[in-house]
């Protein structure tokens, strides 16, 4: 593997494996708000520190 | 996308998924590909570098996202959160969530540059002012992200990280002229040239302005997304703190007996040194 | 008998303490970066010559490591700097060498983690590259064995110390110095691939991890007592 593919795999993978985890936190985050919001006298802290 | 103070709206309830947010994502993942099939097999190779300067088509665009459009976005979000006339947290959450997206691209930044730096100086790293700065952009934008983590009151949590926000923007030109200066004031044999002695034209241009319009648009769709988490990671621990408060309020007014609790709730659970 | 429950208890008081770190990851976002930027620092204050920082190399890599361990137990110590907390825990029955052990494991860990990545840092930055590596590696290990525990001891002493956050630095630093020289002489010998200087002063860091380890079993006890 030569240098310049190096470095499109980082520059491209790298951004879309941070959109991946963005996109998985979102859906964790709003998941988490809606269990709360489903039963807000039995489950008082459903999310961790983030 | 709620843009006054009360962190708990209607529209959070739904999913967010805005019809000009997938235009986004959709355009970046078009021009990026574009960007690496022009980039990797349509474009010539260069007379001085060869393929070496394929590259051109990655490392510019990213170092551009890091420091000019994640960096701005924080500046901007952070003054117009300090300033009261449009103090508002989306300002807040905004400078936040460009500090992360700017950090990864610092990184990125920093290896790309390493990966096209090593063949051509023959070394991964040089003390040259870009390379440094960036590398001291990226330990700020970490030490924002820990002081971010720190748990606080969301207003005292604002203010300080703008205010951390903007040290940085003031820092990072400093530390680039100083390095530069220190650079320069040096004798040493090495001989590295920044410009790598490219020239730019024809296929290569438009090529370069391509990457840069798809990894403007990756960013704002990263950045559009890392808001709306910093908006519903708010959300949910304004409603773990709703549910704890009225736990207490309940014990309280047990212990008394019927009628109101006696004290008022002392919610100090954050468990940050 | 005496020496598994001994075991059991550092397991639990290590998973302890990592699980924390897990959470709030203050170690990752705060210790890393810190360290990271010793190296930064260090690499203005000697010059942008390559060769004097290639030939700086080791030493800064145990300098930025011990500054971190630094930060590292008086974070450990934080972690039970709360109201009651360190009575509760020595009420608890838990046995103190237990308590020790446990703590030095996890900051152990902790160090360990964090060597790899100076490791990386130092060889990208300074463009070093260390052709013994098992001594590089025996060395970090033992290393972090005496590192650990003297910290934790420290931490101990210092404790409850309102003058805690810049007393303890004071006090453990000259008690690792021994560990940044013989550190660094042996990293040395790793880059130049002179083996024989590397194992003689692996010597030093034996000792010293084998003193401190002990030490910390005997002395944790009466020291928590003392607090």
């Amino acid at each position: 593997m030569s240098y310049v593919d190096a470095g499109y795999i980082v520059a491209i993978g790298g951004s879309f494996l941070y959109g991946l985890s963005l996109f998985l936190r979102r859906r964790r985050w709003e998941r988490a708000l809606s269990v709360q919001e489903s039963t807000p006298d039995e489950r008082p802290a459903v999310a961790e520190c983030p | 996308m709620s843009t006054s103070m009360s962190t708990s709206d209607g529209a959070l309830r739904t999913p967010w998924r805005p019809r000009w947010l997938a235009v986004v994502g959709i355009g970046a993942v078009v021009t990026a590909a574009l960007t690496v099939w022009l980039g990797l097999w349509v474009t010539p190779p260069d007379e001085v570098q060869g393929n070496l300067a394929r590259l051109l088509y990655i490392h510019p665009a990213v170092a551009t996202v890091a420091l000019y459009w994640a960096g701005g976005v924080a500046l901007l979000g952070s003054l117009l959160y300090l300033w009261p006339r449009t103090r508002s947290f989306f300002w807040d959450r905004l400078a936040a969530a460009a500090v992360e997206v700017g950090a990864v691209f610092s990184a990125l930044t920093l290896v790309t540059g390493s990966l096209w730096g090593r063949p051509v100086w023959g070394v991964w790293w040089t003390w040259d002012a870009r390379l440094t700065s960036t590398a001291l952009l990226l330990l700020l934008e970490l030490g924002y992200l820990a002081l971010r983590r720190v748990p606080a009151d969301a207003h005292i949590r604002a203010k300080r990280c703008a205010v951390a926000a903007i040290l940085i923007a003031i820092d990072v030109p400093i530390v680039h002229f100083s390095v530069d200066w220190w650079n320069t004031l040096h004798q040493s044999g090495t001989v590295l040239d920044p410009g790598f002695n490219l020239h730019v034209h024809g296929s290569m241009l438009w090529t370069m302005l391509l990457s840069f319009l798809a990894f403007t648009l990756i960013f704002v769709w990263l950045l559009a997304m890392r808001y709306r988490i910093e908006v519903l990671q708010d959300a949910v621990g304004d409603q773990e703190l709703e549910v704890s408060l009225s736990e207490r309020w309940n014990e309280d007014a047990e212990l008394v007996g019927v009628g109101g609790g006696s004290g008022a709730p002392g919610g100090d659970e954050g468990g940050g040194s | 008998m005496w020496g598994h429950f001994m075991l059991h208890d550092a397991v639990l008081v290590a998973g302890k303490d990592l699980r924390i770190e897990a959470r709030s990851r203050v170690a990752l976002w705060q210790v890393v970066p810190f360290a990271l930027l010793v190296l930064v620092l260090l690499a203005f204050a000697i010059g942008p010559d390559q060769a004097s920082l290639r030939h700086a190399a080791p030493g800064i890599f145990w300098v930025a490591l011990l500054f971190s361990t630094v930060l590292a137990i008086q974070r450990s110590v934080a972690v039970e700097s709360g109201e009651g907390t360190r009575d509760g825990l020595r009420l608890s029955g838990i046995d103190p060498a237990g308590i020790f052990l446990g703590k030095a494991a996890a900051i152990g860990v902790q160090l360990l983690a964090l060597q790899l990545i100076l490791w990386a840092g130092v060889t990208f930055l300074f463009d070093v590259r260390v052709h013994v590596i098992w001594l590089a590696v025996v060395a970090c290990l033992l290393a972090t064995v005496g590192l650990a525990c003297a910290g934790v001891l420290y931490g101990a002493l210092s404790a409850g110390l309102r003058v805690r956050d810049t007393l303890l630095p004071l006090l453990v630093l000259p008690v690792l110095a021994p560990v940044l020289l013989a550190g660094s002489k042996v990293w040395q010998a790793a880059l130049d691939n002179n083996v024989s200087s590397g194992t003689q002063w692996l010597k030093i860091l034996i000792p010293f991890a084998v003193v401190y380890l002990v030490v910390g079993i005997v002395l944790y006890g009466p020291l928590q007592e003392a607090a």
